[in-house]
């Protein structure tokens, strides 16, 4: 018998009497008057900002007056996409931005994802984050946003909420640990 | 790797020696918990989410196995390769396997208990590969060559100062420069060096969706995503508990993780694994490792509805008083004293006692499992393995004696009210009552039972 | 209606008074109280230190010896937990059990939940400031208050029948219902972490400037009336049926 039989069969053998499912949809969750004041008050807590951009202002006005000096920056919302040999080699950028697909209210989450898979080692490596979002994207809860995404389209698929950030020593809150150390959320 | 002959009690009373630091790990640690509640107070459904939380792991238990199959199934059509070990070694030989077979010559890792219960940094190490764990807390504790003492929080035992002396020996971090800020950057710097240099990265799991083929792992840092985008092997190493039958369960247990874990709304990254990247690959290893048995176990399946949030270690009072490297199992607190006794009742039996059974514990237990009930269990389970001192045995041996036999006690009970006050205080002060600094009670002349039996008299003169 | 008085065997030789006080404040309300002799320990150090057979037998005796009575009452959280929710460990599926254990109340649960009670049976004048101690069984077992971990409305029985007490102010602790660290045998068997437990417990409580410690539970109140004495300090630990009677400032 390989492993994967034997324990397939232990557990057959062994598991216990359990509940049907319950139907997480039957139980209500939190909802905010203003999504956008909950979600922009929360990010303030854990490294990052959240902006509504303004009519004839664009994301790059947004990021320049909030970085005015900035290295090295990739776009990944342009309409020509940056190309590269291998993930190591956006190790230098300095601000990145990057499209998000829903913005979860109670957690300051945004969901960033791409079919094809090969951006994802620039969402940690670039040292500011800045994460677009469609104004009407944003919901109550991450039960909400779970019921918008398809996740199995994506190889890979992240709710990143805020910067980079530790405790471990001394419960001290560090900022950028080894991932962004700011973000900005730019609501379009 | 733990050393299992740990007794609970005395390494606590070594630790109490240095009552200040004894004082800031409890504050530091109860801190957590009051941010806990915190978060949990600003949803009005928290206990209703608790509810969910608990049923849904319990009909994945009751149908362990359908999951399971379900979930490699489409882990497998996702491209994924799944290995499932029954054991600890099977998993080390596994993991080796893959890095053996790519040629791998250093491994990053981020947090994963599995794979400290396993042993795997030493099975790798003795082979010639170079781990790396990225977590910072995990670094700090790798780096002074001890396991973690708390499971996230893993370096929660040491002083900033402490940290300072070994990253100025080992990264060569200013002396006495005790910043947390300077001293995690520094750390920042260290770790992305090795992030872009290594050949395959590891990360723990901390859900798996049947549903989707797909693990999820948080982490705050973002090192398990740092250590899977850049190498081009990923290994996940879940438990078989980790299961979960369908993705929009992530809306619950998203909610609770971190508000349990750190009073946190959410981990700063949550990230959901379904396929390798082009050209990369990726493994998923199962390991069961006795889980298989404890589901069997009437007493103590509910331990495996476990989601490794650590809200019953920061609020254990007794956890707080001395450090997870009290406890002998890799889990310290209560949970690890149910798993380490189901895992090795004789190794890690006494662990089960060290607790009060004051029951909070239970209380936050974001999947509501039973444990102070569970550490009474596990006591039986101690007893009837004949771990107990004997010293202890005779005591509860005489105590089921006297318990039928009421006049026995109270003539004990009226021996002990007359000599003890008059016993040199030089005898008493040494019992294990009274020698950390605690009176004995007053006696009393009489009994209750002799008043009662005075004022029945009294009433029918 | 009858009931028999439930004294935890440590209470019987240790706190006399506090089980006087439980007896005296129930004939006050013209109960008619009961105190069977033949009574023992109801089993608990044996279950909590993995002891089933005697766990199990003085579950039995317990039964055998209180079944007939109307209820059944114990000035002890703790002892009353373990009746009412840990025998089924050892005696589930006995008869007799079953019909006992409804019946079994800890006095404050009987005073306001069976009596319904909303006066003291003399009038209590009582002008102290308190703190009070939540114990970990009458609290988390028991439901006794609203324990800080859970997120549910708050209520404190302990609280609520102070209200009924002429002149105290009651105040809470910070954390607010933390562990004490008696524990039964855990306080001779983790002696220093009991006591580190217990000298928090008592800084905290003292810290609200109470002169009294109140609870339901003779075993915490030993616990720490013993680290207050080696300590020499001034508050003081005091069970809530000897304010309830108005022995509370002889006490």
């Amino acid at each position: 018998m390989t492993s994967r039989e034997q324990i397939l069969a232990n557990i057959r053998h062994k598991r216990p009497q359990g509940p049907a499912l319950p139907d997480i949809h039957a139980v209500p969750f939190i909802r905010f008057d203003d999504l956008f004041a909950a979600f922009s008050n929360l990010i303030g807590n854990l490294g990052g900002s959240a902006v509504q951009l303004q009519p004839g202002e664009s994301v790059l006005d947004a990021v320049r007056q909030r970085w005015p000096q900035h290295g090295r920056l990739v776009d990944l919302t342009a309409a020509t996409q940056p190309q590269t040999a291998q993930p190591h080699d956006w190790h230098d950028v300095d601000v990145a931005i990057v499209p998000g697909e829903v913005a979860v209210a109670e957690s300051a989450a945004v969901w960033v994802s791409h079919a094809d898979n090969q951006w994802r080692s620039l969402y940690f490596l670039t040292q500011k984050l800045v994460l677009v979002v469609p104004r009407d994207a944003i919901v109550d809860t991450m039960r909400d946003a779970y019921d918008r995404i398809a996740i199995r389209e994506h190889g890979f698929g992240s709710f990143i909420s805020g910067s980079s950030r530790t405790a471990d020593i001394e419960q001290s809150l560090v900022m950028g640990a080894h991932g962004a150390m700011a973000a900005l959320v730019v609501f379009v | 790797m733990k050393n299992d002959n740990i007794n609970h009690a005395e390494a606590a009373a070594a630790f109490l020696q240095d009552r200040e630091q004894a004082r800031w790990h409890d504050s530091a640690i109860w801190w957590v918990r009051q941010k806990r509640d915190a978060q949990a107070k600003q949803l009005p459904e928290w206990e209703q989410l608790r509810s969910l939380a608990q049923q849904i792991k319990a009909h994945t238990l009751s149908r362990l196995d359908e999951y399971l199959e379900q979930f490699q199934r489409n882990a497998e059509h996702n491209g994924v390769s799944v290995h499932w070990a029954a054991d600890a070694d099977e998993h080390n030989r596994i993991v080796h396997g893959i890095l053996a077979a790519a040629n791998v010559k250093k491994l990053v890792k981020s947090k994963s208990m599995l794979t400290e219960e396993c042993g795997l940094n030493p099975y790798l190490e003795q082979r010639g590969i170079e781990v790396i764990d990225t977590d910072l807390g995990e670094r700090i504790v790798q780096l002074r060559h001890e396991p973690p003492s708390h499971i996230v929080m893993p370096a929660i035992h040491l002083k900033k100062e402490q940290i300072s002396e070994l990253f100025h020996k080992e990264l060569g971090t200013e002396a006495g420069n005790n910043d947390p800020t300077y001293l995690t950057h520094a750390a920042r710097a260290n770790l992305r060096e090795h992030f872009l240099t290594a050949d395959a990265g590891l990360t723990g799991v901390n859900f798996a969706i049947a549903e989707t083929g797909g693990v999820v792992v948080c982490t705050n840092e973002g090192n398990a995503d740092l250590g899977t985008a850049l190498p081009p092997i990923h290994i996940a190493s879940m438990g078989l508990e980790k299961i979960i039958p369908r993705l929009e369960h992530l809306g619950v247990f998203t909610r609770l993780l971190a508000r349990s874990a750190i009073g946190s709304p959410i981990t700063t990254y949550t990230s959901h694994f379904h396929r390798a990247r082009p050209g990369g690959q990726m493994h998923i290893v199962i390991v069961d490792n006795g889980r298989s048995d404890i589901l069997g176990n009437d007493d103590f399946y509910q331990s495996l509805r476990c989601i490794r949030c650590g809200a019953c270690m920061n609020t254990c009072p007794v956890y707080r008083r001395s450090t997870g490297h009290s406890y002998s199992y890799i889990i310290p607190g209560p949970i690890g004293s149910t798993l380490g006794p189901s895992r090795d009742i004789k190794k890690h039996g006494s662990m089960a006692f060290a607790c009060t059974t004051c029951g909070s514990c239970s209380n936050v237990c974001p999947v509501k499992i039973n444990l102070h009930e569970q550490l009474i269990l596990q006591r039986k389970r101690a007893f009837d393995a004949g771990t107990l001192k004997p010293a202890k045995k005779m005591g509860l041996l005489a105590m089921r004696f006297l318990t039928r036999h009421p006049s026995l006690m109270d003539a004990g009970g009226k021996v002990m009210r007359k000599v003890v006050p008059i016993l040199p205080q030089t005898l008493t002060q040494h019992s294990a009552w009274s020698r950390p600094g605690r009176e004995l009670p007053e006696m009393p002349a009489q009994s209750f039972k002799e008043m009662w039996r005075a004022r029945q008299e009294k009433k029918h003169d | 209606m009858k009931v028999a008085l439930f004294i935890p065997c440590f209470v019987n030789e240790l706190y006399p008074h506090v089980a006087m006080a439980t007896a005296e404040l129930l004939e006050g309300y013209g109960i008619e109280v009961v105190y069977p002799l033949e009574q023992s320990c109801c089993g608990q150090p044996a279950s909590n230190n993995g002891d089933s057979q005697g766990a199990c037998d003085a579950a039995r005796r317990f039964t055998g010896v209180f079944k007939d009575y109307d209820y059944i009452v114990s000035p002890s959280g703790s002892c009353t937990s373990h009746v009412k929710h840990h025998y089924g460990w050892y005696i589930a599926e006995d008869a007799d059990y079953q019909r006992l254990q409804p019946k079994v109340y800890e006095i404050v649960e009987f005073l306001q939940d069976v009596l319904q009670v909303d006066k003291l049976p003399k009038p209590v004048y009582f002008p102290h400031p308190v703190s009070i101690h939540q114990s970990c069984h009458g609290l988390r077992e028991l439901h006794h208050a609203a324990p800080s971990e859970l997120m549910i409305p708050y209520h404190s029985r302990l609280e609520r029948i102070l209200q009924l007490v002429d002149g105290v102010e009651v105040r809470l602790p910070e954390r607010r219902d933390e562990c004490c660290g008696f524990g039964g045998t855990f306080s001779v068997d983790e002696p220093e972490v009991s006591v580190a437990m217990g000298e928090d417990r008592v800084a905290q409580h003292e810290a609200t400037g109470a002169e009294f410690i109140v609870g339901a539970d003779p075993s915490c109140l030993m616990h720490m009336g013993g680290i207050i004495r080696h300590k020499c300090r001034t508050i003081r630990p005091l069970h809530i049926v000897e304010i309830l009677t108005g022995r509370g400032g002889a006490a």
